[in-house]
């Protein structure tokens, strides 16, 4: 079984092995789809496979050890009228989700690449992009 | 013809028969402009009053003229930096028709006694409302990039870790000054597409820097010139005028210009032809807190626009600020409206000074100022 989370944490345990732990431990395979830490905290977009048990140690574990978690259930959702295609949200999208149309020079948004990480919604200007929760 | 239909005129055709062949070239870009305000005349209340302060959807204006005058500036916050909502959001409320609370306080005179003021205006209520930007349409700019280990939020845009990413601005082939690198016929008295409506290019735009390194086409491979513009925000349109929010940063204009070049000579068929594998900018690390950074390499436009640059051996993707469909779209829009005749091409009234030079500014004594 496969499942998408988001994790945030503070600087402190941006330190600490706790994607190894979670590989190591939990017999689970850990793929990182984008990292991004400052000084206020980190945030990382991780899919999680094993079995549904491991998976669920596992985000319990990361709980207890205070890393916020948030399943990816959610879709993200792209407001046509307000995108002006300035194409600001394409370097970012870490699954092309966003890019760039040599054509027509627009930015299409392809939903099913989406794995509603989050990190365009900050990042585009007219603030086209939003979480459906 | 659009710029980008010109350059693929003369790719087939040569420069000569460009020249003889194209009367107008038109050229547009879409992208943040910071530097960018409007000014309102409110008309008077009764009593009248002479605002000392005023607030416009909680945003302070400047108001530091006459009575019922006031200057909102485009990256001006509220008290608690609520950067969702600054004056460039103000300015596109406006713009889409809405109404916005006017506050305005005073220490009364005899000939202006009202000392507060607490209502609603629109561009139907205002007697003018004109944007006036003193920086506009930067001849082209640099690509940020963030070397450090935790993400930059810039007016550059968000710069993820270890050169996650670059971002760069310029609408490169497609933006008018790029296109007349030597301001040979944009100057003082242009006219030109602004936000939708028609308005003027009024002075060099502020940091007017035109002896930046170039290349033997004379193309900047720095940020140079750049414009100062008016025009009425009545004509204006939000599909080219928006309040923009660039994180921790604050908020800024996204604002659409559009200028035709009309092709004088061989010369002027010849800057216009320039296409992006032959115009540079230069990429800098943002992560540098400094006036001055290192230059980190140069890029073109073309390569930029590929998606992918390298830096330091590594490749990394690349991120337009500046819309490149609506660039496009205000060309082909510019062109219309010059082919029926809805816009007319003026001639600069005066050129810029080529002279100019861009001073820092530092800590200094009142002597060494003088
Ligand atoms: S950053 Fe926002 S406005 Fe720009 S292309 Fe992406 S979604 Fe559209
Ligand atoms: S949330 Fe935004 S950045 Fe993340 S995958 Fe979806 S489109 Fe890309």
């Amino acid at each position: 079984m496969k499942t998408k989370v988001v994790l945030n944490f503070n600087p402190e345990l941006a330190n600490q092995p706790i994607t190894n732990n979670l590989i190591a431990k939990h017999h689970l395979n850990v793929n990182i789809l984008r990292a991004e830490i400052d000084e206020i905290g980190g945030k990382m977009v991780i899919e999680l496979s094993g079995k549904a048990d491991d998976i669920r140690r596992g985000i319990d574990y990361l709980k207890q050890n205070g890393v916020g978690v948030r399943p990816i259930k959610e879709g993200v959702r792209r407001d046509d009228d307000v995108c002006t295609h300035c194409g600001m949200c394409v370097s970012i999208c870490p699954t092309k989700a966003l890019a760039y149309d040599p054509k027509t020079g627009k930015i299409t948004f392809t939903e099913e690449k989406c794995v509603a990480c989050g990190v365009c919604i900050d990042a585009c200007p007219p603030r086209a992009m939003e979480i459906l929760i | 013809m659009t710029a980008e239909e010109f350059k693929q005129f003369v790719k087939t055709n040569g420069v000569k028969k460009a020249a003889t062949e194209v009367d107008v070239v038109t050229t547009g870009t879409f992208g943040a402009m910071c530097s960018s305000g409007a000014y309102f005349n409110f008309g008077h209340t009764e009593p009248p009053i002479k605002m000392q302060r005023v607030w416009m959807d909680g945003i302070q204006a400047h108001a530091g003229l006459a009575a019922v005058d006031a200057y909102l500036g485009a990256t001006e916050l509220d008290e608690t930096n609520n950067m969702m909502h600054g004056g460039a959001h103000v300015i596109e409320d406006l713009v889409r028709g809405k109404a916005v609370r006017l506050k305005a306080t005073a220490y009364g005179t005899d000939c202006y006694p009202r000392k507060e003021m607490d209502t609603y205006v629109s561009l139907k209520t205002v007697n003018q409302a004109v944007l006036l930007n003193v920086r506009n349409c930067y001849q082209n700019y640099a690509v940020a990039t963030n070397s450090s280990s935790r993400t930059l939020y810039t007016y550059m845009g968000k710069l993820l870790p270890e050169f996650g990413n670059a971002t760069y601005s310029s609408a490169g082939e497609l933006s008018p000054l790029l296109n007349d690198p030597y301001y040979r016929s944009i100057g003082i008295g242009t006219r030109i597409f602004l936000g939708g409506g028609q308005g003027f290019v009024i002075w060099e735009g502020t940091q007017f820097n035109p002896g930046v390194p170039r290349t033997p086409e004379g193309v900047p491979k720095r940020p140079a010139g750049s414009l100062a513009v008016i025009g009425d925000l009545k004509q204006m349109s939000p599909d080219f005028l928006r309040g923009l929010t660039f994180t921790r940063y604050g908020s800024s204009l996204g604002l659409g210009i559009g200028i035709p070049i009309p092709i004088l000579d061989e010369e002027m068929a010849r800057s216009c032809a320039v296409t992006n594998d032959l115009i540079f900018t230069a990429v800098f690390d943002y992560s540098q807190q400094t006036r001055s950074r290192t230059v980190l390499r140069e890029v073109s436009y073309a390569a930029l626009r590929s998606g992918e640059i390298d830096i330091k051996g590594k490749m990394v993707p690349t991120s337009s600020l500046s819309s490149l469909y609506k660039a496009r779209q205000i060309a082909q829009l510019l062109k219309t409206q010059i082919m029926k005749r809805e816009f007319m091409i003026e001639k600069p009234i005066q050129n810029f000074s080529l002279e100019r030079v861009f001073k820092p500014l530092d800590v200094r004594t009142e002597k060494e100022a003088m």
